[in-house]
């Protein structure tokens, strides 16, 4: 079958297992975990490439991808099913003579380059799966050909003292990258990468191949390819994103992002670039007579008989009378029987919550996050 | 299942002026997030029909709008799928199709064309919940030409005049028929949706054109009640009837009772659908009031809502009362403004400390785009 050429080919990277998220990943990779009222990590990606005008993605999957698989299905709802391109899963698989997971973030791409050849693409973008921010990369690549770049790497400004758990990148006046280093401890600039790369196909081509022989190689991106690249002297950029931008990769990341959506500071998911996701079809939300509804976001289908402040509430939620939620996250179809009370937890999906039980410590404790994983019931006693 | 749908958009829309005045009535909102057509369509999808079409009459591009290729009923096929029909010109039949029979003459071509052993026809008013693969039983057993839906109800005589009332033998077959009587008391009320054999409709349809009947209420089931098959299937479950903008108002208040909305959106044969519009979840602000209410995504509330049904992408601003109202998509409440008792329409806009009052037996109607 030939496809025709596209001048853009998306490699998105959904294979990572988020280890530190804990319960809420043990199941389910990164990518696909719950975020937003009625989001996936990765609807945001996806999203700002099809409004970007990026219509052929490939999803890189290793970890856990059934409930990624089922979600992303024919990519309908992202209007991704498309004659030419369109969304594609690429896992792991078998040669004559070879097979290997997925090593590193390069290994991945560098397995894949049939997939992205049969497109014929100058460009190749490469996003990750774990990121909620709202970006038009289509002004990436304008500033890509601008600069006639071999590659362009997307920064943001962070606080120094969070500059050391990122890759941090110096750059001259024209924004050309002269420094990079993986986690510095004593970083020479703020300019955090994103993990958002524009290559010229070709070019990446030969480093993947010349990075591949390498035996020391820990086949990533960030840690080789990209230092490789720099010491060759090709011309790489840096390209400076402003707007919000944050990593879910922990407990309290993820938790602070939803935390995000409520009031008028962090993100706000209405607008024209519009974030697309696959959900199921459910009824408006019901509020009832006896129940408070203060600084929240709640989603289709959500049955509200309690109060509810400061918390993102999925859709399908049931919570029933006299029920206190604060502080939380609470994801698709939990049920919060009577009586109960919840503070500063994040609740997984499909989960139930007994009558009468207290779960977590009220914010101003300084506790610790409670995290109940998908589908246990928690009942006097204990989770089950 | 091996039968085909034929949707009717607007076969009764005399009474409905204000909400049908530019769109059909198929395509009138609905329980916060609905379109009259999704309790239709999702009723036939639910039941396993994957092939059907929609008769419109008039107004009918917001219908085509929302139904699209049909993709969110999973409806986009290569085999059957739906299509909509709009109004169809043939030989010396001009104009707006006169009466259902009229209106299916006009497709007599699809339906010949069709391999379905059994055909179901249904209007958009009535909002029920039913599989019709238990219609279709039972119209077997019975080996009836017709089977007629039917809800017990009481009437009183202003809504009467919409409904076609059936009497029953004791083996549940019609032996009189009363199209749209005044009248009041219990009566067995027809859901205007009937299932008949495929081979049959034609022949009904032929002789409508020797004979130039027009009308499938009056020349079919009134007329021939005795020389016919025609049977009744009792239908138990939640009933709505729209056929005025009071009925309108109270039938979508009736969704704020949860008994109600268990019955017609969670029930047995499986969720509404409707088109998807990606929204995102609804904000409720540190002062939003809301209580006993239904609202769909996408909408931002500052003040206070009750006993009220908020549509898609609606803001209430602050300190704005909404109470007893339905206000549809993108309707926006500014800062102050009161409301008890009003139906907005799609993108209305109530501006500054604003007050409106309608009654509850007579709810105030705001138009489309209108700014008050």
């Amino acid at each position: 079958m030939k496809s025709a050429k596209k001048e853009c080919v998306v490699m998105l990277l959904a294979g990572g297992q988020g280890s530190r998220l804990g319960a809420l990943t043990k199941k389910l990779a990164k990518p696909s975990v719950p975020y937003g009222g009625k989001y996936r990590i990765i609807d945001f990606p996806l999203s700002n490439c099809v409004n970007s005008g990026l219509d052929t993605i490939g999803v890189l999957t290793q970890y856990q991808p059934l409930i990624l698989n089922s979600y992303i299905g024919d990519g309908k709802s992202w209007d991704l099913d498309r004659m030419n391109g369109g969304i594609q899963i690429l896992p792991p698989y078998q040669r004559v003579g070879d097979s290997e997971w997925y090593s590193g973030t390069a290994n991945a791409i560098y397995q894949n380059m049939d997939f992205i050849d049969q497109y014929n693409p100058e460009y190749v973008l490469v996003l990750s799966g774990d990121h909620i921010y709202k970006m038009d990369y289509s002004l990436m690549i304008k500033f890509h050909k601008e600069k006639s770049a071999d590659c362009t790497i997307s920064v943001i400004d962070v606080p120094v003292r969070e500059a050391s758990r990122f890759g941090i990148l110096s750059s001259d006046d024209e924004g050309r990258i002269t420094d990079f280093e993986e986690k510095p401890k004593k970083p020479r600039s703020t300019k955090a990468s994103m993990g958002i790369y524009v290559f010229n196909w070709n070019k990446l081509k030969e480093y993947l191949k010349i990075d591949n022989k390498n035996p020391k190689s820990t086949r990533d991106f960030g840690k080789d390819v990209i230092p490789l690249m720099l010491s060759a002297g090709e011309k790489m950029y840096s390209y400076e994103f402003k707007g919000y931008w944050k990593d879910v990769g922990t407990i309290d990341s993820l938790w602070q992002a939803n935390m995000d959506l409520l009031g008028n500071s962090g993100l706000d998911l209405s607008g024209d670039w519009v974030i697309y996701s696959r959900h199921t079809e459910r009824p408006p939300q019901y509020i009832s007579s006896n129940s408070s509804v203060k600084n929240s976001i709640v989603s289709e289908g959500a049955v509200i008989l309690g109060s509810v402040e400061n918390s993102v509430i999925f859709s399908g939620v049931k919570i029933e009378e006299n029920v206190v939620v604060k502080d939380s996250v609470i994801m698709a179809d939990v049920q919060i029987r009577e009586n109960s009370v919840i503070n500063y937890s994040i609740i997984d999906e499909s989960v139930i919550i007994e009558a009468n039980l207290k779960v977590g410590t009220p914010i101003d404790k300084n506790p610790d996050i409670t995290v109940i994983p998908r589908e246990s019931i928690v009942r006097t006693g204990g989770v089950k | 299942m091996n039968a085909l749908g034929i949707i009717f958009s607007d076969m009764q829309d005399w009474n409905m002026t204000e909400l049908a005045s530019h769109r059909s009535v198929a395509a009138i909102p609905f329980g916060g997030r609905y379109r009259l057509v999704d309790f239709t369509l999702s009723n036939m999808v639910n039941s396993g029909i994957d092939k059907m079409c929609i008769i419109t009459k008039s107004n009918y591009r917001s219908l085509m709008e929302h139904v699209g290729s049909g993709k969110d009923w999973d409806l986009s096929r290569k085999k059957g799928g739906i299509l909509i029909f709009p109004p169809y010109a043939l030989g010396e039949n001009h104009g707006l199709f006169q009466g259902r029979l009229d209106a299916l003459k006009r497709v007599l071509d699809y339906i010949s064309s069709s391999k379905e052993k059994y055909v179901i026809m249904s209007d958009c008013d009535m909002l029920y919940n039913i599989n019709y693969k238990d219609v279709i039983r039972y119209h077997e057993e019975k080996n009836s030409d017709i089977t007629a839906v039917y809800t017990t109800a009481n009437l009183n005589r202003s809504n009467s005049i919409h409904k076609i009332l059936y009497e029953f033998d004791s083996s549940k077959r019609a032996d009189d028929i009363l199209v749209y009587p005044i009248t009041s008391g219990v009566h067995n009320v027809g859901l205007n949706t009937w299932v008949m054999n495929k081979d049959f409709l034609e022949s009904i349809i032929y002789d409508a054109i020797a004979r130039n009947y027009k009308d499938f209420s009056i020349d079919v089931l009134a007329k021939k009640v005795h020389s016919l098959r025609i049977y009744g299937y009792e239908y138990t479950g939640y009933f709505a009837h729209i056929d005025s903008l009071q009925s309108y108002y109270d039938n979508s208040l009736g969704l704020l009772n949860m008994e109600n909305q268990q019955r017609l959106f969670y029930s047995q044969t499986g969720p509404i659908y409707t088109k998807t519009k990606d929204s995102a979840p609804t904000k409720y602000c540190r002062d939003a009031n809301v209580k006993n209410s239904l609202l769909a995504s996408g909408c931002i509330i500052e003040g206070a809502v009750e006993n009220s049904i908020i549509f898609r992408g609606v803001t209430i601003g602050k300190n704005a009362v909404v109470k007893n109202s339905i206000i549809m998509q993108h309707g926006v409440i500014e800062e102050g403004a009161r409301l008890d008792s009003i139906i907005t329409d799609t993108y209305a806009r109530v501006t500054r400390d604003r007050v409106l009052l309608g009654y509850s037996n007579c709810p105030f109607f705001i138009k489309k785009y209108s700014v008050i």
